[in-house]
């Protein structure tokens, strides 16, 4: 039976696994803490995913040609930082500082990203050590106290970035909108891959209603809280362009190229090194928007803003089957990857597990995705 | 050697290895359909087919990589049913398999290679490698061989030429009292001289008692070596007798299953032409990098359009320096320039400007420097050519076109794939080659470089490719070929250029290009009467 199915049929069905997974805890912990399935609860839970998530794609970027970013954690908390310190003690409008922090971003992991591909160091020793390089500069800056992100809770952009919510009738329209899209992009696709040959129409259409219902069901728990937070529509595009990217462009075939195999890449035409230079730079980019939603989020920048988010990023792309090695991976798995770990956070904290508890969950379940990737790979 | 050899009398009648009736099939595709084969004792026993026949699969089967269970049939190992697990299982049983893809530890050392995973140790416990005793008994085990002149037992895996590797990986197995030795193509990389050694040492096998299963597409080399030899196709042995009672055109017969009365296209003719050459390299020297020796020297010739250039040498002759650096992607310049067309290329170079020039290079070792072996046939044929499916606004692909460009491409190649979904990885060496032809003729090239294009390819498919060869020199493009195979290199060229010791050693029009006269001229200290100085004057 699975040596019949398609490669993309087999991924479909790793995809329908994890969403079984994600059921599975879902009702685990709605049934120790019922509040978990509150609308209140799940908006929060949105906000969360939203963050995680946003880092992750950047993350695939970056593990698709084999390389790994270990500072985005220290990066988040870094350029929320910059942007809160320049808020609040330099009277910069928010707008102009955050952009500032986003070209601080853009310039250091452009730089790291030269760094690594033209001195040919390990992804993993150049982004350590950034890691420690931008945890320092972040608390050199913010001076170890808690900066605001908005003076007297004066709304600014910055601090809207996780308060100002899609009110339901709106979002209702734009589930609605994007339902339908996807529909017409998996019947296009349907019509794609029937002419290349036999496929299995039962999965296909599973893939839009699944998804389809994800997002209607999201929608309407939103519409009872206070609808969809900002944050999950600056992920709604971050996630089109990455997938856009990955699938669809030249960069995305180079990036799967790349890490499938360096040497064959480069003697085929592939620019190796612009390639990976770009998407460490994009990486950047991501990064500051992690930053700015996380910092906003905490409601001012504190030393332990961003703390390990690199490492549940990681997490993310490898539970949505992104192989470490490179070559394998897709923003819709590190979406489903990234809402594991969000769930697991939230319904914890939910829990009141002692943090101590959490730490050992998160590395677990890491291990785990690991243990499971492996072995899907040796079936297939 | 320490094999137990069997006696005379029981050889004649009791087969080492015995398959019947054996099936195998990978999901819907049969790999196997029913066949026998049986091993001799003290025989060398000469598998021949081409790729895709079932080859690789029975000497997985005989080694243990395909469990016993795993395949419908029945496998007898000396004189019982052979219930293999696992290679270890096999490997108990003296049933040794050498690989095409050597499995040494590059960092280690000839004798830490040799002992790797059974050291002798010394100290409590056995805690302690016991270095001396092991560098003693693997210089034992290389005498035992006749090999000691050949490696030197402290040196690193990582300094030795592919041949002497293959050694290495020869007494390796056997120090595990194999009885059965099997190998998968063992010459496909290596140089005349190294062949030579690696036949005289299967020979000494023989006369001790070990029996020998050997792949080989080189027909010379079998019926040099074999006592018996097996054809198989399409899953089924269709042929199996003894070597004096048949010959090289019943081998390949029954290889391909109809009659290959020319195994060479005949060349388009080439006139003498007076308009610029597409490709003319002006003494060249290149060395590895800042620091090294030059590898190559003063390296001169022209390459005209609608010719193939064939490009011979030994094994270490620098021959696919030459055509990497070419390419943008070995080396650094020293000396000398690149002339494509009137245009001198830049240096320094990368692979995807050269490729945007009309430059393309078909790699040897396609596992490694051609292929995403992961990936679709369809994501691999596109690979080099995506600049031309780019749409101009956020470098967005044009995937109706490339699907039509690869549909074309695979059906004028006759790829044998499932789709173009396929992943190479479950395709035949010939029709992963042409994957990789598909490619590099994708990008609609004016000069191809062609790197061994058929190492480990079955006779048919090199027929095929040999036909794919002829129609882009008839086209007007020039072909540069580098092949070790001399009577490949012989009936494609219109001109041949000798490499050795980094030097130009000659270069020969189709008349003079004799295989003694190349061979001379390779191992030849100074250049030949038409030699390298001169090499620029030459007109065809």
């Amino acid at each position: 039976m699975t040596s019949r199915l398609a490669f993309q049929d087999r991924t479909s069905l790793a995809m329908l696994a994890l969403l079984a997974v994600l059921l599975l805890l879902g009702t685990v912990f709605s049934i120790a803490a019922p509040q978990f399935l509150s609308a209140r609860n799940l908006s929060m839970l949105l906000i969360e995913f939203s963050m995680t998530s946003v880092l992750a794609l950047g993350m695939l970027l970056l593990i698709l040609p084999g390389h790994i970013d270990l500072s985005a954690g220290s990066g988040v908390g870094l350029t929320g930082g910059i942007t809160a310190v320049l808020i609040m003690h330099h009277q910069v409008p928010a707008p102009l500082a955050m952009l500032v922090a986003l070209a601080v971003a853009l310039l250091v992991w452009r730089g790291m990203g030269h760094i690594i591909v033209s001195q040919s160091i390990p992804a993993f020793i150049i982004t350590l050590g950034g890691l420690l390089t931008c945890k320092g500069v972040f608390w050199l800056i913010i001076q170890n106290t808690t900066v605001p992100v908005s003076p007297g809770g004066a709304p600014n952009l910055l601090a809207i970035l996780t308060t100002y919510y899609l009110p339901p009738r709106p979002s209702y329209v734009l589930a609605g909108l994007t339902i339908l899209v996807l529909a017409l992009l998996r019947w296009r696709s349907y019509q794609q891959q029937k002419l290349r040959g036999p496929i299995d129409k039962e999965l296909q259409l599973l893939s839009f209603l699944v998804p389809a219902q994800v997002i209607a069901l999201v929608v309407l728990c939103c519409g009872q809280f206070r609808g969809l937070p900002l944050p999950s529509l600056i992920l709604l595009v971050v996630a089109l362009f990455v997938h856009v990217l990955l699938t669809h462009t030249r960069f995305g075939r180079a990036l799967y190229a790349i890490g499938s195999n360096e040497e064959a890449a480069f003697l085929s035409g592939i620019p190796v090194g612009k390639t990976v230079v770009a998407a460490y730079t994009l990486m950047g980019a991501l990064v500051a928007v992690t930053g700015f939603m996380q910092t906003a989020y905490a409601g001012a920048s504190t030393t332990t803003v961003g703390d390990l988010m690199e490492l549940d990023a990681v997490a993310a792309c490898v539970i949505g089957g992104a192989s470490l090695r490179g070559g394998r991976g897709s923003a819709l798995g590190v979406l489903l990857g990234s809402l594991v770990m969000a769930c697991l956070l939230s319904g914890m904290s939910l829990l009141a597990v002692p943090p101590e508890a959490r730490f050992i969950a998160r590395g677990v379940v890491l291990a785990l995705s690991a243990w499971l990737d492996v072995r899907l790979s040796r079936l297939s | 050697m320490s094999a137990p050899a069997l006696t005379p009398n029981a050889a004649a009648t009791a087969p080492v290895l015995q398959l019947r009736g054996v099936r195998k099939r990978f999901g819907g595709i049969v790999a196997l359909a029913g066949v026998d084969f049986s091993l001799q004792p003290g025989e060398i026993h000469a598998l021949c087919g081409e790729n895709g026949a079932g080859k690789s699969t029975l000497i997985k089967i005989l080694g243990g990589v395909h469990p016993t269970g795993s395949f419908d049939g029945e496998y007898l190992a000396f004189g019982q049913p052979a219930r293999l697990q696992s290679v270890r299982d096999a490997t108990q049983l003296g049933i040794a398999v050498i690989y095409q893809e050597l499995v040494l530890c590059e960092g280690l050392t000839v004798a830490q290679n040799l002992f790797l995973g059974r050291e002798p140790t010394h100290g409590p416990l056995g805690l302690f490698v016991d270095h001396a005793r092991m560098r003693s008994e693997a210089r034992e085990l290389l005498g035992r061989f006749g090999l000691q002149n050949e490696l030197d037992i402290d040196q690193p895996i990582s300094t030795l030429g592919v041949g002497q590797k293959q050694l290495v990986e020869i007494v390796r197995a056997l120090h595990q009292q194999s009885r059965v030795l099997i190998l998968d193509e063992p010459t496909a990389a290596l140089s005349t001289r190294e062949i030579t050694t690696l036949l005289a040492l299967l020979r000494g096998l023989q006369a001790r008692g070990v029996a020998l299963v050997y792949i080989s597409h080189k027909l010379d080399e079998v019926f040099a070596l074999a006592d018996r030899i097996t054809v198989l196709r399409d899953g089924r042995s269709v042929m199996s007798a003894p070597a004096h009672e048949t010959d090289a055109a019943s081998v390949i017969r029954h290889m391909v299953g109809r009659t290959l009365t020319e195994l060479y296209p005949a060349r388009p003719l080439t006139q003498a032409s007076t308009e610029t050459p597409l490709l003319q390299v002006q003494s060249l020297s290149l060395a590895a990098d800042k620091k090294s020796p030059l590898r190559l020297r003063d390296i001169s010739f022209q390459l005209h359009a609608g010719e193939v250039l064939g490009i011979f040498g030994l094994m270490g002759a620098g021959r696919s320096e030459l055509l990497l650096h070419l390419l943008g992607a070995w080396g650094e310049r020293r000396q000398g320039q690149v002339l494509l067309g009137a245009q001198p290329l830049p240096w320094p170079l990368t692979p995807q400007e050269a490729i945007r020039r009309g430059l393309v290079l078909v790699s040897e070792e396609r596992r490694r420097y051609g292929l995403l072996m992961d990936s679709s046939v369809g994501e691999n044929l596109s690979l080099s050519s995506l600049s031309s499916l780019t749409r101009p606004w956020l470098q967005l692909l044009n995937e109706e076109l490339e699907q039509a460009r690869n549909t074309a491409i695979s059906q004028k190649l006759r790829i044998k794939a499932s789709g173009l979904q396929q992943p190479v990885r479950g395709l035949s060496g010939g029709n992963q080659q042409k994957v990789v032809l598909g490619k590099a003729l994708l990008c609609q090239p004016q000069v191809v470089l062609l790197d061994e294009p058929t190492r480990g390819v079955d006779v048919g498919a090199k027929r095929e490719i040999y036909e794919h060869i002829s129609q882009l020199s008839a086209a007007g493009l020039g072909v540069l070929l580098v092949s070790s195979e001399l009577p490949e290199l012989l009936g494609l060229s219109n001109r041949v250029l000798v490499l050795g010791g980094g030097q130009a050693r000659g270069l020969f029009t189709r008349e003079q290009a004799q295989p003694e006269v190349l061979l001379a001229a390779a191992l030849s200290q100074k250049p030949t009467a038409a030699g390298a100085p001169t090499v620029t004057q030459e007109v065809r």
